[in-house]
């Protein structure tokens, strides 16, 4: 071994050991892993929406980025280019020619996609635990597997049959299941934790978070 | 009175209390707590004068059964989390009818989505009006487009079929956003605020439960506020109530001790006996036991004022007692005692009969309960001297004891300032003047906002609620009227319109209305009209090209219009608040400035502003009338009464001293800064109720051997009277001092006046002796003593005594 392998070797050990000794988050929950605080996560998504007796679904691709307790820009390209913002104040759209429309503001009705939409793609299980049964797949397989079900007397029961994400560092994989047989399959792909604060054009569609 | 006519009595007794347990405790008669009830239960015939008590009634009760929570959290999830745990043990509060949490509103847009659809082109917001009126359909294209692929969309089969623009969920949205029960999370200054609306059991309202519920609430907020970072404020007609009612309770329990421990503590050491004690708590018992007899067997529902007002008969009941047990035992048998007084207490339970059921002649079912349960309790009251106390041991006032000196004194002093005839006939003179200049200068001031203490703490949670999540409407509404729904409908929507200056620079905070939720069937028409010919008509080829449905376009000639009629009422119970009777009601919050308001109103027809303070500060001022109109009657009544038993001149000066009474408490309380409203006139009444009964009872014994006895009685009848209501004037609650206050600058007077207008008397304040000696004779004789003496020889006696002393 010559000295610098030793020194690598060495290193190496040395971060393995830091990374067992250091603390884990405390959202961390088998089968999701918790960004660091300062951390946002961006990837792109693909959103099948079926709908009952239709036979094709009503299919968009785009870009997304989570800020943890910060909101959730979803930025549609295909078919047609918007940006949906979940934010604390409730959920803007942003039309292709930059109208600015407050959907539904602090609205109650609605505003339950905000927590519940952003706390999923976030793998942020225990802020869904008050209105859901969270059931986690065996922590020995690599591929985790969570389901949500929402209490039989909670509200949002009659909006969302069970919610299944899966993935393996993040969430990968989102489907949402509805009454009446409608559902929607959430692909993330290239998914990439970045530290804190969001470039200018992101933190300007999320107030409270700063821009860089 | 013999022993039969006793057992008789107390036969009847035993019956009325059977009865009253029957009724209130089996629930057949229910005593109603509840202040709201009470506002405008008149009588039947008159009920269609009070339109807008009604609608104040009517809006009242609907905010009396919602309690409002705000949690806030530094983050949203803490403040959710938190709000979630708060919903859930109010829920368990005995009393909660429903809670409602963002969560579980968002658990009602399946149903109200549901509801909606069929009439989803009909219903616009008023942004997407707006917009098409402004031709910028293609806006709402675009926002539909992106709505249909937006992660948060509620969009299924059903609603791409019926609404494929999307409209709906907005038009949903304002409706909820002006429901006020609507609003989500709230992000404000670095905090999150959620809001947690109880609907409380409308049974709550009107029972003692609602204290109990608010301190469990209490309790629940104070376990949640020991978490760091989490805040709770309240607001509710419920949590007012019972923090005024606490503070009131407060004070009467603390005054009635000290009441009932003086009275007790002075009956004691005068009598040095139980039996004057007994004598005056059966005598008051039994007048409040066929009170509530009396006004239990004619109203199904009795209210707790009336009740109330109804009991302070003690202070009347209690003298009947005391003048009796303070005849000197020593006088004669209990027979002859009782009729040495029968006269003055007969004509003391007429005065105050007539003036009792003088109010009756009000339209108010308050006051007539009031009189029917002041009248058969102060007739029971008389019944019992009469058929009870007789039987009761009685022991004679020691003449070693302060009082008796205290009373032989003032008896001097009195002798030495009562004028003669013409100087008291004067004085009446005077007095009428002075209800002439009271007329002028005295001011009412009917404003409830007189009668509360206020709670600091509530009001500040309950501005930071409004300010914050915009709850918590204000009490001020408009009454909209019109012959069919639509009509009014159609009106709402002309006041939306006008009062859109004062929403847009905040002279008014918000408003609502019916027509905000359901439009009428001509703006339905119109919208529909809209849409297909501004919306679909361009850009339905271009979204059925995107959508795998057919797009139809809408046709008002075949459309169902959405109508406030049961079923939407059963899918929106909140637009109850928006309704009643046979008219609409449109709340208003945040109402700056009133006169700009109604400069805006202008010439709108079948609107009406009502301010349901001003309203019920109306009709306590109608009362105020009524009570004014019924003492004024009452006092004829007692002249009257006064000048056939004295005489002309001896009968105007009589009835001077219960008028004197009257004149001071409302004189002096005025200088006190004491408010005129229809409380304070029911203290009134009381003072020249109880001011009637001392000026008889002096009048009737004037010149009698047992003077001496009726001036210690009206004397401790004063101690007792100023410990039990006078001490009310000692109380933090206005509205209870204000009675107080009333009552005692009253009777004061009317203890002053009394024995000065009764006439000039006997001087015997030593040497009653002579008296007894007199009396023991006439008991050989059994004759009655009161028919056979006659006044001259009365006279005769008593001033030769008198000089004697002298």
């Amino acid at each position: 071994m010559t000295p610098a392998r030793f020194v690598r070797s060495l290193l190496c050990i040395g971060l393995i050991a830091s990374t067992m000794l250091l603390p884990k988050p405390a959202s961390a929950r088998p089968g999701a892993v918790a960004l660091e605080k300062g951390h946002y996560l961006v990837g792109e998504f693909s959103l099948d929406r079926h709908l009952a007796g239709f036979d094709a679904a009503l299919k968009s691709t785009g870009d997304f980025t989570l800020v943890p307790k910060g909101g959730l820009i979803w930025q549609t390209k295909k078919p047609f280019p918007g940006t949906t913002i979940l934010g604390p104040t409730g959920i803007t759209n942003i039309d292709a020619d930059g109208e600015k429309s407050s959907v539904v503001g602090g609205n109650a009705q609605f505003g339950v996609f905000v927590d519940l939409i952003s706390s999923v793609l976030e793998g942020n299980w225990s802020a869904l635990e008050n209105r859901f049964h969270v059931e986690f797949s065996p922590p020995s397989e690599p591929e985790w597997q969570v389901r949500l079900v929402p209490f039989g007397e909670s509200a949002i029961g009659g909006q969302i049959i069970d919610i299944v994400a899966s993935g393996t560092r993040y969430v990968d994989q989102v489907r949402i299941n509805k009454p009446g047989g409608d559902y929607d399959d959430i692909t993330l792909t290239d998914q990439q934790a970045k530290a804190l604060p969001l470039p200018k054009d992101k933190a300007s569609l999320l107030p409270g978070t700063t821009a860089q | 009175m013999t022993g039969r006519h006793a057992t008789a009595w107390i036969i009847c007794l035993v019956m009325a209390a059977a009865w009253c347990a029957w009724q209130i405790g089996g629930g057949h008669t229910r005593i109603d707590a509840d202040f709201i009830s009470l506002i405008g239960q008149e009588n039947p015939e008159d009920s269609d004068m009070y339109n807008d008590i009604d609608n104040v009634r009517h809006v009242l009760a609907q905010d009396s059964r919602r309690a409002i929570f705000m949690v806030s959290a530094p983050t949203r999830e803490r403040a959710i989390n938190a709000a979630t745990d708060l919903g859930g043990r109010i829920s368990w509060i005995n009393g909660t009818e429903k809670v409602t949490t963002p969560d579980d509103q968002a658990g009602r847009l399946p149903e109200l989505l549901a509801f909606f659809q069929p009439h989803a082109t009909a219903l616009l917001s008023p942004q997407d009006r707006k917009a098409l009126k402004a031709d910028q359909g293609a806006k709402l294209y675009r926002r539909a487009l992106q709505s249909i692929y937006s992660p948060t969309s509620t969009i299924n089969a059903r609603s791409l079929r019926d609404d494929p623009f999307s409209l709906l969920p907005h038009y949903l949205a304002a409706m909820a956003g002006k429901l006020g029960d609507g609003s989500g999370v709230v992000h404000r200054d670095g905090r999150f605020y959620v809001p947690v609306i109880a609907s409380l059991d409308p049974r709550l309202a009107s029972s003692d439960r609602d204290a109990q519920w608010v301190n469990d609430a209490n309790r629940i907020v104070a376990t949640l506020e020991k978490t760091p970072d989490i805040e709770v404020a309240r607001s509710g007609q419920v949590f007012f109530a019972a923090a005024e009612s606490s503070h009131a309770k407060a004070d009467v329990k603390r005054i009635a001790m000290l009441a009932t421990t003086g009275i007790v503590f002075m009956v004691g050491l005068v009598f040095f006996s139980w039996g004057p004690l007994l004598a005056a708590l059966i005598t008051v018992g039994s007048g409040i036991l066929a009170g509530i007899t009396a006004v239990t067997m004619i109203f199904n529902t009795v209210h707790a004022i009336a009740l109330v007002f109804g009991a302070s008969l003690i202070g009347i009941a209690v003298d009947y007692a005391l003048h009796y047990v303070s005849i000197d035992p020593a006088r004669g048998s209990a027979r002859k005692r009782l009729r040495m007084i029968l006269p003055g207490l007969t004509l003391g339970l007429i005065t105050s009969i007539v003036g009792f059921a003088a109010l009756s002649i009000s339209p108010t079912l308050l006051l007539t309960q009031i009189a029917i349960y002041s009248v058969a309790g102060l007739i029971a009251a008389y019944l019992t001297v009469i058929f009870l106390l007789p039987f009761l041991p009685v022991q004679p006032v020691r003449n070693y004891l302060p009082i008796r000196r205290s009373v032989a004194a003032l008896r001097y002093a009195q002798y030495s300032i009562t004028p003669p005839t013409w100087g008291r006939l004067s004085l009446v003179m005077v007095i009428l003047a002075g209800f002439a200049a009271c007329s002028h200068y005295i001011t009412s001031n009917d404003s409830i906002r007189n009668l509360g203490h206020g709670n600091e703490s509530l009001i500040k949670q309950t501005i930071t609620i409004r300010d914050v999540m915009g709850l918590g409407a204000s009490p001020m509404f408009l009454r909209i009227e019109g012959k069919t729904s639509e009509d009014r409908l159609q009106t709402e929507e002309k006041l939306r319109e006008k009062l859109s200056p004062l929403l847009e620079n905040g002279t008014l905070g918000g408003m609502v209305s019916l027509a905000d939720i359901i439009p009428s069937q001509k703006r339905q028409a119109e919208n529909m009209a809209l849409v297909r010919d501004k919306l679909y008509a361009p850009f339905a080829a271009q979204l059925a090209q995107n959508l795998p449905v057919n797009i139809t376009p809408p046709d008002p000639a075949k459309a169902s219009f959405l109508l406030p009629d049961a079923a939407t009422l059963l899918v929106l119970p909140e637009l109850a608040n928006l309704q009643s009777g046979k008219g609409d009601l449109v709340r208003l919050r945040g109402v700056q400035d009133v006169a700009a308001l109604k400069t805006a109103l202008g010439d709108l027809e079948n609107v009406h502003l009502i301010d349901p303070a001003s309203a019920i500060s109306d009709l306590f001022g109608r009362y105020r009338h009524w009570a004014y109109l019924a003492l004024g009657v009452a006092m004829f009544a007692a002249l009257v009464l006064a000048v056939f038993r004295y005489g002309l001149r001896d009968g105007i000066c009589v009835f001077g001293a219960p008028a004197g009474a009257v004149l001071c408490a409302l004189a002096g309380s005025f200088a006190l800064g004491v408010p005129h409203n229809f409380f304070t006139t029911m203290a009134l009444f009381l003072v020249f109720a109880i001011g009637a009964d001392y000026v008889l009872f002096l009048a009737e014994s004037r010149n009698s051997p047992h003077d001496q006895d009726t001036s210690l009685a009206v004397l401790l009848s004063l101690i007792s009277s100023v410990l039990a209501f006078g001490l009310l004037a000692t109380s933090s609650v206005p509205l209870v001092s204000d009675i107080g206050t009333v009552i005692a600058i009253g009777l004061i007077a009317a203890w002053i006046l009394a024995p000065v207008m009764a006439g000039r008397r006997s001087m015997n304040p030593a040497g009653h002796l002579h008296d007894l000696v007199q009396d023991a004779n006439e008991d050989e004789d059994d004759e009655d003593m009161y028919d056979d003496d006659t006044p001259t020889h009365r006279n005769q006696t008593h001033d030769t005594q008198g000089h004697g002393d002298a």
